[in-house]
């Protein structure tokens, strides 16, 4: 545990408040979700798992490119995209940060260089070509994939460490290792859970930690971000956390019988946001006059994006053509001539293929 | 003025040309920097543009299109390329899931211009794993152009085109076009997506060919032409978009239509030219439209069997004659 003077008191109380609006938000989108059934599409909540996205939120840079899995809504907050364009995503609205088309699973936010998508690793390998993309280009900006430990099962996850460890790639990794891919537990689908361990061989600096201790994860997570914009390579970080909803949507999935009882027990206990309010409380760097500050302000937050949301246009024209095709070519435009097509003497013979 | 130049050295100018109008252009893929550089496509250009823009991939195909979708985002246009199409398959999420419908769901707020050159073999044995063209597949998703240019002309265009065009592209070269020469205009110039080409007015029937069935389907035509029938030939060129007002205004005006793809029959192109051309014009078919594909069958190794699995001039030119006994 990394005591938050270590940090200072303004980093401190910044994560603090960022984790708490994170989480306040989260629970009243699962407040609002049902009866009103007005949210209609999959919310994979990360309610316990503020830690990162709290820390990454104070540390990514503008130019920075962040991707993540499903459970999208903190690494949307964490790149600073508006959080008004989230809700109305959600509730499918012409407003929302992609019209209403991607909803929370697949929401992105391009002026934020935030990426977010459903199909687990296939994110991980994009943020190692825009890993590649900046360093070709010599451009500002590292690439940062955040995911879980489930997409690691897949092939694809290892293909891009691979590749970030050879080219050494300006990118980061962050595993939030909730343990459960859906309901399935790590060690039913993996001979060990150190993913950080097994990456290591491939060249990528990595390193494990209790990832709900948010000055440790944000301690950790800027020295691996500095690492990776000084050149030194690719780095991950796992981050051991929970996710204390359910896997997906505001119902109880407990009838899966997937986790004990205890185990819940032992993570709201050690819930990022108890576990700092605590050390900072000790310090004397908060009180609840502090606390219900921020907490009436980001109410307030809460209640315009809801508003926003609920008062937002659907959107309406089908233009599927268009929404699917560019409609105009300016690079061929500038750079392409127009010609006539030549005759073609069909009498030639195929190609005779080489023993290659 | 122009020169008569292959197919395949038609793709390597279009690339080199590509890589010295813009700094943004890469090429990615296996073997692209040794000197047999992809059957000659891309030969000499790492050499000349250096091997950081011409750039040897490891074997993780699944990597090399979902970081040339990453690249793309951070402003460079990649090619990628597959020796054999077959290989591509493990990039299937990478094309399905991500990049088809990356403009999509953005909302139209980010653009990743992906090409994608995917090579079929055909003959001397490439058998089941080295000779599927998957085009239909292609063409199936939204969000995806998809191109089967026939001629060194075609090539040299629609890699231009697809390289400095906005939308992802996966262009189907068939490897027996690789020989094919043709005249070939020297300065950069377009092909357009969705811009079908009459390659030989007729009135008695249209045949529409794909890709490499384009030089038996002009061949056909030419044995058509000495029985005294006049068979005009379409080539789509790409197949999404699909330009479906030149193959319907031939139709209009033969009302015969026989369509030869270099892919299995079933849920082929063909069908849907078939299902379109119908739809539109229906009982004023002067006979049944006609498919001429592979049988529905993975491709055999032996060269007994390629001879019997690939159509070829002759039964195109049968399926028109078919088409006429019925009027």
């Amino acid at each position: 545990m990394v005591d938050p003077s270590l940090i200072g008191r303004e980093i401190s109380l910044e994560l603090f408040r960022q984790m708490l609006r994170l989480r306040r938000m989260e629970e009243a989108l699962i407040a609002e979700y049902h009866p009103a059934d007005e949210m209609r599409c999959p919310i994979h909540f990360c309610v316990g798992q503020e830690a990162v996205p709290a820390a990454l939120s104070l540390l990514l840079k503008p130019e920075d490119y962040l991707f993540s899995h499903h459970r999208t809504h903190g690494y949307y907050f964490a790149k600073g995209a508006p959080q008004r364009e989230l809700f109305a995503e959600i509730y499918g609205r012409a407003t929302g940060a992609n019209g209403g088309l991607a909803g929370s699973q697949d929401i992105s936010h391009t002026e934020s260089r935030f990426f977010g998508g459903a199909i687990l690793a296939g994110a991980v390998c994009i943020a190692a070509g825009a890993a590649f993309g900046l360093q070709h280009q010599k451009a500002k900006g590292i690439s940062v994939a955040g995911f879980g430990e489930g997409a690691t099962d897949e092939g694809a996850f290892w293909e891009a460490v691979n590749h970030a460890g050879a080219k050494r790639l300006p990118i980061l990794f962050v595993v939030e290792n909730n343990r459960y891919a859906t309901f399935s537990d790590q060690l039913k689908r993996q001979q060990t859970d150190n993913i950080a361990e097994r990456v290591a061989p491939f060249g990528i600096k990595s390193q494990t930690i209790f990832g709900n201790d948010a000055p440790l994860v944000w301690k950790t997570l800027s020295e691996a971000l500095n690492s990776v914009r000084n050149g030194s390579g690719p780095a991950l970080v796992e981050a051991y956390t929970y996710r204390l909803n359910s896997h997906v949507g505001p119902e109880d999935d407990g009838f899966n019988k997937y986790r004990p009882q205890r185990e819940i027990d032992f993570w709201k206990r050690n819930c990022p946001i108890v576990l700092l309010r605590q050390k900072l409380e000790k310090l004397d760097w908060i009180d609840d006059g502090e606390v219900s500050r921020m907490e009436s302000e980001i109410a307030a937050e809460i209640a315009e994006c809801f508003a926003f949301a609920k008062n937002s246009p659907f959107p309406s024209e089908a233009n599927w053509h268009s929404r699917n095709f560019s409609n105009a070519t300016p690079v061929a435009d500038a750079l392409l001539a127009e010609v006539e097509s030549t005759d073609f003497n069909p009498s030639q013979g195929e190609a005779k293929l080489a023993p290659y | 003025m122009n020169r008569s130049i292959s197919y395949a050295e038609a793709i390597r100018e279009a690339t080199d040309q590509a890589l010295g109008l813009s700094n943004q252009v890469i090429v990615l893929g296996q073997l692209v920097d040794t000197p047999s550089g992809i059957f000659g496509t891309t030969t000499g250009l790492a050499a000349k543009h250096g091997a950081d823009r011409v750039q040897d991939y490891p074997v993780s195909e699944n990597l090399m299109t979902a970081a040339a979708l990453g690249a793309a985002l951070t402003g460079l246009r990649p090619v990628v390329c597959h020796q054999r199409l077959d290989f591509m398959i493990y990039s299937m999420d990478a094309i399905t899931n991500w990049l088809a419908l990356w403009r999509f769901k953005s909302n139209g707020k980010s653009s990743v211009p992906v090409t994608i050159r995917a090579i079929v073999g055909k003959g001397w044995g490439q058998g089941p794993q080295h000779s599927k063209s998957l085009h239909a597949w292609f063409a199936h998703l939204p969000g995806l152009r998809v191109a089967m240019p026939a001629t060194a002309f075609d090539a040299k265009g629609l890699l231009l085109e697809s390289i400095f065009g906005e939308d992802p592209t996966i262009i189907i070269e068939g490897r027996g076009l690789f020989s094919m020469k043709e005249e070939v205009p020297e300065k950069p110039y377009r092909v357009r997506f969705g811009k079908a080409l009459v390659r030989r007015a007729g009135r008695d029937a249209t045949l529409v060919a794909l890709g490499s069935m384009v030089p038996p389907a002009m061949r056909a035509a030419e044995i058509l032409a000495k029985e005294g029938v006049s068979v005009e030939v379409v080539d789509p060129r790409t197949i999404s978009p699909l330009d479906r007002q030149t193959i319907l205004e031939s139709v209009a005006k033969t009302g015969r239509l026989v369509v030869a793809e270099p892919g299995w029959q079933s849920f082929g192109a063909a069908a849907e030219i078939v299902s379109m051309a119908t739809e539109a014009i229906g009982s004023d078919f002067k006979s049944n439209p006609v498919r001429v594909a592979f049988p529905d069958s993975h491709t055999p190794m032996s060269m007994a069997l390629e001879k019997i699995y690939y159509p070829g001039e002759l039964e195109i030119a049968e399926a028109i004659r078919r088409t006429l006994k019925k009027s």
